[in-house]
């Protein structure tokens, strides 16, 4: 669900009235027809939403809050837990550390001396709501929001999850609300209110069996996706080998 | 649509989709869908009165070109049959149509084939033989012509449709799927309603050429989607 366009030109008659739609447009930095079609559409989305108040220098997080359906959003920022920044370090970071603490040459725990690959990776999604997931987290999102369960997982399985439905997650695992469009890509760790070296220091503090469980699961997960990839090749070469 | 209308557009079409796959027959790939598209071709054009005429004539004005026609068509459903069972991953499928019962099969409907050709009077080219409806053997002869056709078609219909489900595959093959899975029901409710006593009228036209057009639609998106996917086969990292 994205921001009604009514609500919108009301925001944007409040931070910017002197601004044309061009303005605004050229200072979010943003595509002109794309706007006019949301406005068209009666619905503007939160990504748009998010440019716009960078555009203007706004914390992303106050201007979403103006918005039904994120008025709880500043309220209820809180740092995320261990397990969330664990979840939004790649498999191959993981494995990383994995070697280096087999050769007692562990450095010290920040992103940078870490070489952490910026976030989010490629499963960010998925790790992130197995890792606030209480455990019947699926099925209370699908009930809370209307959506299908299919199409919450396909969304995962694309490494997507639509805003309302991350703040949603957020929610119901009870942690901060901001995580979810932190780990979809919509915010900045920083604007979402994530430590720099969170992650690094989340990570530093696992212990060995839990460092070696975590690295196990992932290439668990990694494991299933190639699979997948690899039956779906072999479906289009035979078709293209046969047929083509 | 008039019933020659469609004939010649199948035609055009078995056409085209048989020469965009020139170049690649001649790299080694996909040569045998390109030679049952090249007798599909043939078969399309051998049912048109006046090319079946001229094509006659030269072979002497005794309807040889009928039978070429037929042995034209039960090749090209016995390559594709084979093909398609692969590309649908059907064991089931490629047994049925080459395993000892479909061989048996064949092998009855060309002998019948013959015997039924040998059999009948047919001096004077006449397309589909119309001209000559009252011989008993002649219609005989167009019974069994319908026989193998139908028996492959049937068994590729179910794998088609499974393969159009499938939510895992590419929309495009998907959809190319549905068609071919279209052009295979609609063989085999041809030959069902020539089992029964109704008059098909055009109909008996429509639909074995409808058949045709999906099919050869369905083939022509495989070939695009294996083209386009040639040129971006750089794949992703799947480790990073």
């Amino acid at each position: 669900m994205a921001v009604t366009a009514k609500a919108f030109q009301l925001w944007r008659s409040r931070i910017a009235p002197q601004d044309t739609v061009s303005d605004l447009c050229r200072v979010a930095g943003i595509k002109r027809s794309t706007l006019a079609q949301q406005l068209v559409r009666g619905k503007v989305s939160v990504p748009t939403v998010v440019a716009v108040a960078r555009g203007y220098g706004l914390p992303a997080v106050d201007a979403l809050a103006v918005f039904e359906g994120y008025e709880d959003l500043p309220a209820r920022i809180a740092p995320p837990t261990d397990a969330e920044l664990v979840s939004q370090v790649s498999h191959t970071d993981i494995l990383r550390l994995l070697v280096a603490r087999s050769e007692d040459r562990e450095s010290s725990c920040t992103d940078v001396q870490m070489h952490l690959a910026p976030f989010p990776h490629r499963n960010s999604v998925r790790a992130w709501i197995e890792a606030i997931d209480p455990g019947d987290l699926r099925q209370q999102l699908a009930a809370s929001t209307g959506v299908a369960r299919q199409n919450l997982s396909a969304q995962l399985t694309a490494g997507r999850l639509a805003p309302e439905i991350a703040v949603q997650a957020a929610r119901i695992a009870g942690v901060s609300l901001t995580s979810g469009l932190v780990v979809t890509g919509l915010l900045t760790p920083a604007e979402g209110g994530w430590p720099e070296d969170g992650r690094a220091r989340a990570l530093c503090a696992l212990s060995d069996l839990d460092l070696v469980f975590l690295a196990r699961d992932r290439l668990d997960v990694l494991g299933k996706q190639i699979r997948r990839a690899e039956l779906d090749d072999g479906k289009d070469r035979a078709m293209w080998e046969n047929l083509g | 649509m008039t019933t020659t209308t469609i004939q010649w557009i199948a035609l055009v079409l078995c056409a085209t989709g048989t020469a965009v796959r020139i170049p690649g027959a001649r790299k080694g790939h996909g040569r045998t869908v390109f030679v049952a598209l090249v007798l599909l071709t043939v078969a399309v054009g051998l049912s048109i009165p006046p090319i079946y005429e001229a094509a006659d004539g030269l072979l002497g004005s005794v309807n040889i070109a009928n039978l070429l026609l037929r042995l034209a068509l039960y090749t090209v459903f016995l390559l594709i049959g084979v093909r398609m069972a692969a590309a649908f991953d059907s064991p089931l499928a490629r047994r049925l149509v080459v395993g000892r019962f479909g061989v048996a099969i064949l092998a009855l409907t060309v002998a019948a084939t013959l015997y039924f050709f040998v059999a009948s009077e047919l001096q004077g080219s006449s397309t589909a033989l119309r001209a000559f409806d009252d011989q008993d053997t002649v219609q005989q002869y167009a019974a069994v012509g319908r026989l193998y056709p139908g028996y492959v078609a049937a068994c590729l219909v179910l794998p088609a449709v499974a393969s159009a489900l499938d939510r895992g595959a590419r929309t495009i093959h998907r959809v190319a799927c549905a068609l071919l899975a279209g052009g295979f029901s609609l063989v085999v409710v041809f030959v069902l309603l020539r089992l029964t006593t109704l008059q098909l009228g055009a109909w008996d036209i429509l639909l074995p050429f409808s058949a045709i057009l999906l099919t050869v639609l369905g083939l022509c998106l495989i070939w695009l989607s294996h083209t386009l996917g040639r040129r971006r086969s750089t794949r992703a990292n799947r480790l990073a």
